[in-house]
């Protein structure tokens, strides 16, 4: 259950995106993630989707990854729009709808600009000051492996559509969603169970 | 006590079945094992998984002690968990990093701080095991051995002094089957591995039997693979 959308695999390259600090790109991440709240109009989240999309294909990031990656949420996207529609009208439906795209586009040009290996490094760096209480490792690998099952749930839902196409179901809500949330608690439990079995979870050690 | 020997005390493992009522899916069960490899059979539910669990403390017993080279895996989980590596039946659920050189370099995080001496230790370990090739490629493209070696690449980059492996060629064909066969008669470590695959089970010094939550015959392979055929055939 995965593609080959933005959040799979890094993208070696040596665009100034790739070369930006991870700090710079995290804020950038931020930032995009606000626009849904302070953003008036569509119109404004359809520029910066143009914009994301440019700085993304600027980068060197193939264009068919970029495709996949939003039509990977478009079921989600559809979803979520067909109910804005339905209660706050179309201009709104499209702001919402184009800034969670834009979220999720800035949070793949992330992923697939700076390594896994860097990032878990930065986040480490980053969680420094809560380690009274948290150890950085598990708050880097916890955030690390939530980025990592975004396409993986997204892949999900795609394929319980298929399923529930076949079955003369694409209709029913909860043969849509239900095995989806199935599905990803299962897909939960065998990663940290992986995670368990190879003591990443343990307390560190000083040996 | 050799620091690889596995001893289980009257080992339980119960589950709660709702309603305040449990169901023992395995023990009691009492094992002393030292040999290098050994080989684990049953049908399906019978409780060589929850076994092989107890080995490294991802199931903790019930009732009764599990111990790796002295170590309790109840009390000392997180060292018995340094020297046991586990090998699951699908390596996607093992891989939780985009590629494989990410996967390795995730196991020597904590014993290799500096991020150069991590990649050059995870490139030598992806080298050792012939994946140099595929380190960089997404999990997802890799082949059903292809993942299966790189599983074990990452969980063997930690160097453990056991290793346990739950039914590791069940989503293999002969061709993958014969090269983890062949990748595991060269390891070192000492191999615990359950299967049902009665020529791999052959490749041991000892194979336990399971039926019904209970180590039902211990001993040399070839008698405990025909022990088992007996038991299927007389069910």
């Amino acid at each position: 259950m995965n593609g080959p959308g933005l959040f799979t695999t890094h993208v070696p390259g040596t665009s100034w995106l790739h070369r930006a600090p991870l700090w710079l790109k995290l804020t950038g991440v931020v930032l995009v993630g606000t626009t849904t709240f302070w953003f008036t109009s569509w119109w404004q989240a359809a520029l910066l989707l143009v914009a994301l999309l440019a700085v993304g294909l600027g980068a060197g990031l193939p264009t068919r990854r970029v495709v996949a990656s939003l039509r990977a949420l478009g079921p989600v996207l559809v979803l979520l729009g067909a109910f804005h529609w339905w209660t706050q009208g179309l201009p709104e439906a499209t702001r919402i709808v184009v800034g969670i795209a834009n979220a999720y586009l800035a949070a793949g040009l992330l992923t697939a600009t700076t390594p896994v290996t860097d990032m878990l490094d930065g986040l480490v760096r980053g969680a420094k000051p809560l380690r009274r209480w948290l150890d950085p490792e598990v708050v880097a690998l916890t955030l690390g492996i939530m980025l990592r099952s975004v396409p993986w749930v997204a892949g999900a839902f795609g394929q319980v559509r298929v399923s529930a196409r076949a079955r003369g179901l694409e209709r029913s809500p909860r043969a849509l969603v239900l095995p989806v949330v199935i599905h990803t608690v299962a897909y939960a439990r065998r990663t940290g169970e992986a995670l368990a079995a190879r003591g990443l979870t343990d307390p560190p050690t000083d040996d | 006590m050799d620091r690889t020997t596995l001893e289980l005390r009257d080992a339980t493992v119960t589950v709660p079945t709702g309603a305040a009522g449990t169901r023992t899916i395995l023990g009691p069960v009492s094992l002393r094992a030292s040999e290098r490899r050994i080989t684990v059979v049953g049908a399906n539910g019978s409780g060589k998984s929850t076994l092989l669990r107890l080995l490294n403390g991802l199931v903790t017993p019930t009732s009764g002690t599990v111990t790796v080279g002295g170590q309790d895996t109840v009390r000392e989980g997180a060292a018995v968990r340094r020297v046991v590596a586990f090998a699951f039946t699908d390596p996607l659920s093992q891989l939780v990093m985009p590629t494989g050189r990410e996967d390795v370099e995730l196991s020597l995080r904590r014993s290799h701080r500096s991020r150069p001496e991590r990649a050059a230790a995870a490139q030598a370990v992806l080298e050792r095991f012939g994946l140099a090739h595929l380190a960089d490629q997404s999990v997802y493209d890799l082949s059903g051995g292809e993942r299966q070696l790189m599983a074990l690449a990452v969980v063997l980059a930690t160097e453990p002094r056991v290793l346990v492996l739950d039914e590791p060629s069940t989503l293999l064909d002969l061709r993958n089957t014969t090269l983890l066969r062949r990748t595991l008669a060269s390891l070192e470590q000492t191999v615990v591995l359950a299967t049902h695959d009665l020529d791999l089970a052959r490749d041991a010094d000892r194979t336990l039997v399971v039926d019904a939550g209970r180590i039902v015959f211990d001993g040399a392979p070839a008698e405990a693979v025909a022990h088992y055929r007996a038991l299927v055939e007389h069910s």
